[in-house]
């Protein structure tokens, strides 16, 4: 064998093992040298020999077999029914939000009303735009991840019913015997009542991914708006100092929350799996909350200060009103609100398996 | 793929795609390298392509119908499959399979013949 040859053969072997999972390659690789040696042999040359054998990437496909895909046929109807409700509810009101923010921000430097017009709309699209994008590709990263995560778990739980059935096959002689699929393996068809409606789904994905979409990307829509002389003035609600804390934690509980709706899109009926979702989710969205409610500096710290100045020369009915702003009591508020939800969904699921559940036993 | 082809082709490639497994089993009895094998079952007529070969011998490894195991004696290593004995049984259960499969289908062709 020549160097060129050597050369052609090794650059093979590096193009379909790179391709497999690290433990199969050494082996992988030392079987097709011997191959293509052997052909090399029996053909006249290297480059025959791996003409003959074809686009290394169709080899590697090949030897990895079947399971190739991110999400399959039997969620790919849920997955782009799910992912075009959450595209809109994320991109439209962020785009909306951060064009209008992006205008406020802008005008007030402005004296004269065409470079009010101009500068205004043109920083305003820019941040809609720019801001719509990063909506719409993360609600796109999120709902990819969770299908492709109950994808995975699946085929997981697939591939140990498989191995359980050949070893099982393994120990019987008489093929007779072998579990063999009759019409008594048919689940019944669930209770009328015990249907999840892809309405009611998508109620929730919507309140979920608007909420999530409006406070990952514009947190400074949720503010007290104050006219003032010079134009306006926001004083945020939140803390916007210590965002980068609090986002990871708020932006978990929001996927949590998306997750147990995808499984109860996925079910179509109450069941075990949806009630157990149900209770993991809800109960990791009452922790998450309480640490974000209690623990973490979620409040803009100078509200009241902030919009005492700011309310100095104008103050109003309502202005007056918010004036009594208390942190920690809005805070308990809203955390018996979560509670609350949670509590109330989570019976309802419970309620609703164990009454109407198809897979009760 | 061979779905871009002409339908024949492509017809014919599915027809020997149900065969190429209990092709492989009977010839595995004794132990035989990956290229031997090629060779032999081209020379019976049943021709069969490496990149296909090889990754189904692995998987079939993986099933338990094969074993295999590396000679590194002669000139060069060589990776040895040998059926199992579960191979064997599975093989003598494809094998009543592919009788009356083929004796049907004999029946079938001959009758439309006539």
């Amino acid at each position: 064998m020549t160097a060129h040859e050597r050369d052609l053969m090794e650059r093979y072997l590096y193009q379909v093992t790179r391709r497999l999972p690290r433990g199969q390659r050494e082996e992988v690789r030392r079987e097709l040298e011997e191959l293509i040696t052997d052909m090399a042999e029996a053909k006249g040359s290297i480059e025959a020999a791996l003409t003959e054998l074809g686009d290394p990437a169709e080899m590697a496909r090949r030897y990895a077999g079947a399971q190739r895909c991110l999400i399959s046929a039997e969620y790919y109807d849920s997955y782009v029914w799910l992912m075009r409700i959450v595209l809109v509810c994320s991109i439209i009101p962020v785009f909306a939000v951060s064009l209008w923010t992006g205008v406020i921000a802008a005008v007030p430097a402005q004296t004269n009303i065409v470079g009010m017009t101009v500068i205004g709309m043109s920083a305003g699209l820019t941040n809609a735009f720019v801001s719509a994008a990063q909506a719409g590709l993360s609600a796109f990263g999120a709902v990819t991840l969770v299908f492709a995560v109950i994808e995975r778990q699946k085929v997981k739980l697939d591939l140990e019913k498989e191995k359980k059935w050949s070893v099982g096959e393994l120990e019987r002689e008489s093929r007779a015997a072998r579990p063999r699929w009759t019409p008594a393996f048919l689940s019944p068809v669930p209770d009328k009542r015990a249907v999840i409606s892809r309405a009611d789904s998508a109620v929730g994905v919507v309140f979920i991914v608007l909420f999530c979409a409006l406070l990952l990307f514009s947190p400074q829509f949720f503010a007290a708006i104050v006219a003032q002389d010079d134009g306006v003035a926001f004083i945020p609600l939140f803390n916007l100092a210590q965002w980068n804390v609090i986002l990871p934690v708020f932006a978990l509980s929001m996927l949590l929350s998306l997750a147990d709706e995808i499984v109860r899109l996925v079910a179509g009926y109450y069941c075990k799996i949806v009630m157990a979702s149900s209770i993991v989710c809800n109960l990791s969205v009452i922790v998450l909350s309480a640490v974000l409610l209690k623990a973490m500096p979620l409040w803009n710290p100078n509200f009241s200060l902030q919009l005492e100045l700011a309310l100095d020369e104008n103050l109003t009915g309502a202005g007056g009103l918010l004036l009594h702003w208390d942190a920690g009591a809005v805070s308990n508020a809203i955390l018996a609100l979560i509670v609350l939800i949670a509590a109330l969904e989570t019976g309802v699921t419970i309620y609703k398996t164990l009454r109407y559940g198809a897979d009760k036993t | 793929m061979g779905e871009e082809k002409d339908p024949l082709s492509a017809l014919v490639l599915e027809l020997r795609r149900g065969t190429l497994v209990l092709s492989v089993l009977s010839r595995l009895a004794a132990p035989k390298y990956g290229y031997a094998l090629v060779q032999d079952l081209e020379e019976h007529g049943v021709p069969i392509d490496a990149n296909t070969l090889y990754p189904l011998l692995r998987r079939l490894e993986g099933q338990g119908l094969l074993e295999s195991r590396w000679e590194t004696d002669g000139p060069k290593p060589r990776k040895y499959y040998c059926r199992t004995s579960f191979g064997t049984e599975i093989y003598g259960a494809l094998r009543r399979q592919w009788a009356e499969l083929s004796a049907g289908m004999q029946q079938l062709l001959k009758e439309e013949e006539s």
